[in-house]
């Protein structure tokens, strides 16, 4: 077949036919598993109560209450529905649409990944840690007595990038993971929101700071300072943006709302981590801010004043990771704090049965209660506290405690009760309850029409006991509302036990609705994804088709004379490439799935070795192997040190190793230069390769041009540290141009390398040693790229990975020698292909990398650039990541092939050397594969399973990316290599 | 050290009954220069080695009140220093070529292997991704347990002939009993501490999932394994037929 073709031709139809059924199936497969929920364009209006069964808001109105006192009963509920239309007065509509609002105005001061240790006190915790206790502005005002002021523990659902928290806050709904792609290019919300609310229902937004939310809300804000937010570089200008717009704007009366974004601590994270001056200067640089917003808010908190009845509400949109990351679903990144003060001057806290919260004395013998909140039920209680409609989506409840914090002490104002906390109390409980029915009411018909609209929403049982609840709920209400109305002549006792058990009703109701929702949102569409996965599957065939047949291909140019068994190490091969495809089908093995490719890689190293001393050569390459393991093992848990104390991804932490290099100078000196030292070496290796004279022609200009490149890269480097004190002439260094000088230099001998594929048409003889040389050009021109990209530990892991590859070819040629019987063909190469993907696994692992979003190094697609341009971006971060694990070695893995082939050549005339190639990269492609295909398999299995978005999406994702682009890359390579 | 090599072993066996089935005995391997087994040898050897790791977790329990579990390194230490002697001395008696090595000889030799297999197997164990600084003492105590039940007997049998170790440990090519006794356990250990190291990144939380806790456990188990597999060598298979190794 290759015969007739050409075998470039033949390779690359082959690689490309595989790649693109790789695609569709995991495009279909995705399809099925990463559905959004479906958006329903329904809004929710401000006619849109009386449908509901609960009080409209006159009839919250105490004081209406009391004029209607005799005729109260012709308006329980079961005539409300027909009163309706004649009793509502157009013009109290107008003001107070849903619920009677509680405040006028809310200032929200966004401070992104804002941990939740940030703002409670440190006494909450069992260290305190450098960060602690840097707002103390919030502790104090939480612990003065008389003043409506709390800390929350807010709790957000994954994923917490900050574009999916603002969803999430503003529609109240759980935004899916496939947003999470979207958060590059933030669309419109299109859903019901609380922006959407407050234009609709006249009151006027102001927002400052992160610009994602003008791409959130394009035509919603009244005034707007946008700031571009995604240079994680720029820690200030968002924040000074704010602080420049934030103060004056309090003195102003043209607006409702005021949102302001800041981004520093997210960006600090992102830099430095959370243990770090930056990040401590930057939270003293918000109490400050926060000090002056308290102080001009309480400045005009006076009765008549501008704020007399304003909120201010500080809260994080998700937390983050000691190491800044976030994304995921750990509780470092999930839990984050909300701080709420109503500027309100009375005092009355909510009795017990509605605190969820922990208190602690404070050292001065001040209490701080926090209690906690989900970020789901935000939406609904700010829409209850402005009086608006909650929006459409959400399923959130009005919380009692956030709700309580303003809405509770407005009622005994206008009745003039004030003597009397119980009766005040009383008053809010039944504004309380009534809010809560409307909440229920809401959410009730959200799910009916949602599970009108869309078929697989919720199951038949789900929706039945919901119903139920519901229904139980509001007999309850309509029962309720009767000795409600009973209760305003005269007071009675069991009044307040009857609403605290229909509040209980109405809470379980919704506390039911959101479990059911966060545990079955997503809708998996089962039939698209077992296509997708026996696609995938009928790819592993295909591979296995080839290989075979390649095989056949093979035995037809010689005869090997009768060990056509399979060998042992091609069974082990194989059993080790299922032990570790199996292993994904348990989190906890994806969880550790560096140590446990390192761990067969070492396990395979210790069979060769065992091997090497059979034959009694090679020990040393087989020792240097096995040592090589444990460094890179290191690399790995240096690597999820930065993970950190993410306690999910780390069982202990190897804090040795980094005591050591933080305290010794001279450790420190040496970490400087070890990058230099490596990137030195390198540059010799290639200049050697120069020197030897087997490089011809372009490729000779090809490698220089790589040496010059990491001339390039170690001054960059070299400018950056302190320890050389370099002359000024290198500030001119410190720019961006060097990078881009590198990429360019990258590019142009990639083009020079095509250029030179495309005219030289070599065949024939010597195609080996010419393999090795175009391979060594192809590597050597990735190179520079993936290790400037890679940061300072890049040159380490090059040249470890150098030597082990050099390792596994040595040991597996030594092997050929030695087995003159072996033949070449599949399962001789299993074992060393086997080898060489677990290497490039470890790798991926190595250079600090894991399976999850904030796995992925963003500064590294900052390097050269400032600005934020979406592809180009994009293309150095994935260069990044699957760099080393991914490009390096499909491109090398010639080396491997022709290395090998190179002896046995002098013996057989026949030209198999395509063939190998063809089936090396079969093979290689398969491992990935069958990895890849148990990956699915899990993800299918486990779907419902706890940490499905939290580790197995984005350990499918990473995969599939990653599958995706290995083909690509083999594809690319099979152009290149074979003639 | 053949990881994985169990299921190769499996058929092995069944090859070995059906020429046990046939009688097919023949006693032409076994040396001049060397301890005549008898079945009854052994087992009194696998018995007494077996009986010594009971012995010791039973003083763990019993008179130290620890256990592997709580204390890994304790435990690991006492077990390795009863099971010691027994091994040493018991090997001792089967060494190669006893008229011109005396029983002391043996002793000592076996004694110096002891630190030297542990760095061996502790190297084994930091390739394979144990820790290395942290819990020092329990890699410390875990490997030269480890040298207990793979390197010492060989050392105590063979002293420092690199002929032999090769065909035991590198060929995987036991001829004889004593080879066999040698060999399988030593084997089983490896393996099964490998196993051993499987639950390890398991997120169940329990305490045997420190390392090297159910790393031992493997260990002990698969040198069971291989004391019983030796025997049913010893016992049936006085013939040509070995483990083929890798």
């Amino acid at each position: 077949m290759g015969e007739k073709w050409g075998w470039r031709k033949w390779g690359f139809m082959v690689f490309f036919g595989i790649m693109l059924l790789h695609i569709t199936a995991i495009l279909l497969f995705t399809r099925g598993f990463l559905l959004t929920r479906t958006e329903l364009s329904q809004y929710s209006q401000c006619s849109d109560v009386s449908e509901s069964p609960c009080l409209s808001p006159e009839y919250q109105n105490p004081e209406l209450n009391e004029e209607e006192d005799d005729s109260d009963d012709e308006h329980c509920c079961r005539h409300h529905h027909r009163n309706q239309n004649q009793t509502v007065n157009p013009d109290i509509q107008a003001q107070s649409c849903w619920t009677k609002p509680a405040v006028d105005r809310i200032v929200i001061i966004i401070l992104d990944a804002l941990r939740f240790d940030f703002v409670a006190p440190s006494s909450f915790f069992e260290e305190r840690k450098p960060w602690m206790d840097k707002l103390p502005v919030l502790h104090k005002l939480a612990s003065k007595p008389g003043l409506a002021a709390k800390i929350f523990k807010a709790i957000a659902d994954p994923p917490t990038t900050s574009l999916q928290r603002l969803k999430g806050l503003t529609t109240g709904g759980l935004p899916t993971f496939i947003d999470v792609g979207n958060s590059f290019g933030a669309p419109a919300i299109i859903e019901d929101n609380l922006i959407y609310q407050l234009a609709q229902n006249g009151k006027r937004v102001v927002m400052m700071g992160d610009d994602t939310w003008v791409q959130l809300f394009p035509h919603h804000f009244h005034t707007s300072y946008p700031f571009p937010s995604f240079n994680v570089k720029d820690l200030h200008t968002v924040d000074n943006g704010c602080i420049e717009h934030l103060v004056p704007a309090l003195y102003k009366q043209d607006w409702d709302v005021l949102i302001a974004h800041f981004l520093g601590v997210d960006h600090a994270g992102h830099i430095l981590g959370v243990d770090s001056l930056l990040m401590t200067e930057k939270l003293e640089q918000y109490n400050g801010v926060l000090e002056n917003v308290v102080e001009v808010l309480e400045s005009m908190s006076g009765p008549g004043g501008l704020h007399e009845n304003t909120m201010l509400l500080v809260m994080g949109d998700h937390g983050q990771t000691i190491n800044g990351d976030h994304g995921g679903g750990s509780a470092e990144e999930v839990e984050t704090a909300l701080f709420a003060l109503s500027l309100k001057n009375s005092s009355s806290s909510l009795p017990c049965e509605f605190e969820s919260s922990s208190c602690q004395l404070e050292k001065e013998k001040k209490r701080i209660s926090i209690s906690s909140i989900y970020q789901l039920d935000f939406a609904a209680t700010v829409s209850a506290l402005l009086g608006l409609p909650i929006p459409f989506g959400s399923i959130g409840r009005v919380d009692p405690e956030l709700y309580g914090l303003a809405a509770g002490t407005g009622e005994p104002r206008i009745l003039g009760l004030n003597d009397r906390s119980d009766s005040g109390f009383e008053e809010w409980m039944k504004s309380y309850v009534n809010v809560l029915c409307i909440n229920s009411w809401q959410v009730k018909r959200y799910m009916d029409a949602y599970s009108a609209s869309s078929t697989i929403g919720f199951s038949q049982k789900d929706l039945l006991h919901v119903s139920e609840l519901y229904t139980r709920a509001q007999e309850m209400w309509s029962q309720n509302i009767k000795s409600s109305l009973l209760c305003n002549t005269k007071s009675c006792n069991t009044l307040s036990s009857a609403i605290m058990n229909q509040i209980d009703a109405y809470s379980d109701f919704l506390a039911t609705v959101a479990g059911l929702a966060r545990s079955k949102w997503t809708e998996f569409n089962i039939r698209i994804m077992s296509i997708g996965l026996c696609l995938m599957v009928a790819s592993l065939f295909t591979h296995v088709y080839a290989i075979k047949r390649l095989d056949n291909l093979f035995g037809l140019y010689f005869t090997h004379p009768g060990n056509s068994g399979i060998s042992f190490m091609a069974v082990f091969a194989y059993t080790i490439v299922l032990i570790r495809a199996s292993s994904f089908l348990s989190n906890s093995y994806i969880l550790e799935e560096g140590k446990v490719a390192s761990f067969l890689l070492a396990t395979t190293g210790i069979l060769q070795l065992q091997y090497a001393i059979v034959k009694k050569k090679m020990v040393l390459e087989g020792l240097a192997f096995i040592l090589l393991v444990p460094m890179l093992k290191l690399g790995i848990e240096l690597g999820q040190a930065k993970q950190a104390v993410n306690s999910l991804f780390l069982k202990f932490q190897p804090s040795w190793t980094l005591g050591i290099l933080r305290d010794s100078q001279v450790l420190m000196h040496v970490v400087e230069i070890m990058p230099l030292l490596g990137l030195i070496l390198l540059a010799c290796m290639l200049y050697k390769c120069i020197l030897c004279g087997a490089l011809k022609g372009i490729l000779k200009y090809v490698v220089s041009g790589t040496i010059f490149n990491y001339v390039l890269i170690a001054l960059i480097w070299a400018s950056d540290s302190d320890l050389l004190s370099l002359p000024m002439v290198l500030e001119a260094f410190k720019g961006n141009l060097i990078p881009r000088i590198v990429y360019a230099s990258s590019l142009l001998q990639l083009l020079s390398l095509a250029i030179f594929q495309i005219l030289s048409r070599e065949t024939g003889s010597g195609q080996e040693e010419s393999t090795v040389y175009k391979a060594l050009a192809m590597l050597s021109s990735w190179s520079s790229t993936v290790i400037l990209l890679s940061g300072k530990q890049g040159p380490l892991v090059a040249l470890s990975s150098v030597i082990a590859g050099w390792c596994v070819i040595k040991l597996t040629r030594f092997k050929q020698d030695s087995d003159s019987c072996c033949t070449e063909d599949s399962s001789f190469y299993s074992f060393p292909v086997v080898q060489w993907s677990l290497l490039a696994t470890s790798l991926f692992f190595c250079t600090g990398h894991w399976c999850a979003f904030d796995g992925l190094r963003y500064a590294a697609a900052f390097i050269g650039f400032d600005e934020f341009n979406l592809i180009r971006q994009a293309v150095l971060l994935a260069l990044d990541t699957f760099g080393f694990s991914h490009i390096l070695p499909i491109l090398g893995l010639p080396l491997l092939v022709a290395l090998l082939h190179s002896r046995r050549k002098a013996k057989q005339g026949n030209n198999l050397f395509p063939i190998q190639l063809c089936q090396v990269y079969l093979m290689y492609g398969l491992i990935m594969a069958v990895s890849v295909t148990f990956t699915i398999l899990c993800v299918t299995i486990q779907r419902r399973h706890l940490m499905v978005w939290g580790l197995f999406a984005p350990k499918f994702v990473f995969d599939v990316v990653g599958l995706i682009l290995s083909d690509f890359f083999i594809c690319l390579a099979s152009l290149y290599y074979l003639v | 050290m053949d990881l994985g090599a169990s299921g190769e072993e499996g058929q092995n066996w069944l090859l070995l009954f059906d020429k046990m089935a046939k009688k097919e005995t023949g006693a032409s391997d076994v040396r001049i220069d060397s301890v005549v087994i008898t079945p009854w040898k052994a087992l009194l050897t696998h018995v007494t080695c077996g009986v010594g790791l009971g012995v010791a977790f039973h003083a763990a329990h019993n008179f130290y009140s620890i256990n592997l579990i709580q204390n890994p390194a304790k435990t690991l230490r006492l077990i390795w220093v009863i099971e010691a002697p027994v091994v040493i001395l018991l090997y001792s008696l089967f060494r190669h070529r006893p008229n011109q090595c005396s029983y002391l000889k043996a002793v000592v030799r076996g004694l110096l292997a002891l630190p030297a297999g542990a760095v061996v197997n502790a190297l084994g164990a930091i390739a394979l991704g144990s820790p290395m600084i942290q819990n020092f003492n329990r890699t410390l105590h875990w490997s030269l347990l480890m040298s207990v039940l793979t390197c010492v007997p060989t050392a105590s049998v063979f002293g420092s002939s690199w002929a032999d170790w090769h065909r035991i440990f590198a060929h995987t090519k036991p001829s004889g009993p004593v080879e066999y006794m040698i060999c399988l356990p030593a084997h089983g250990a490896v393996i099964g501490a490998w196993f051993g190291a499987w639950p390890m990144p398991l997120d169940w939380e329990r305490p045997w999932q420190d390392w090297p806790v159910c790393v031992s456990y493997g260990a002990l188990a698969g040198y069971c394994v291989g004391m019983a597999a030796a025997f049913g060598f010893v016992c049936f298979g006085n013939n040509r037929r070995h483990v083929k190794g890798d």
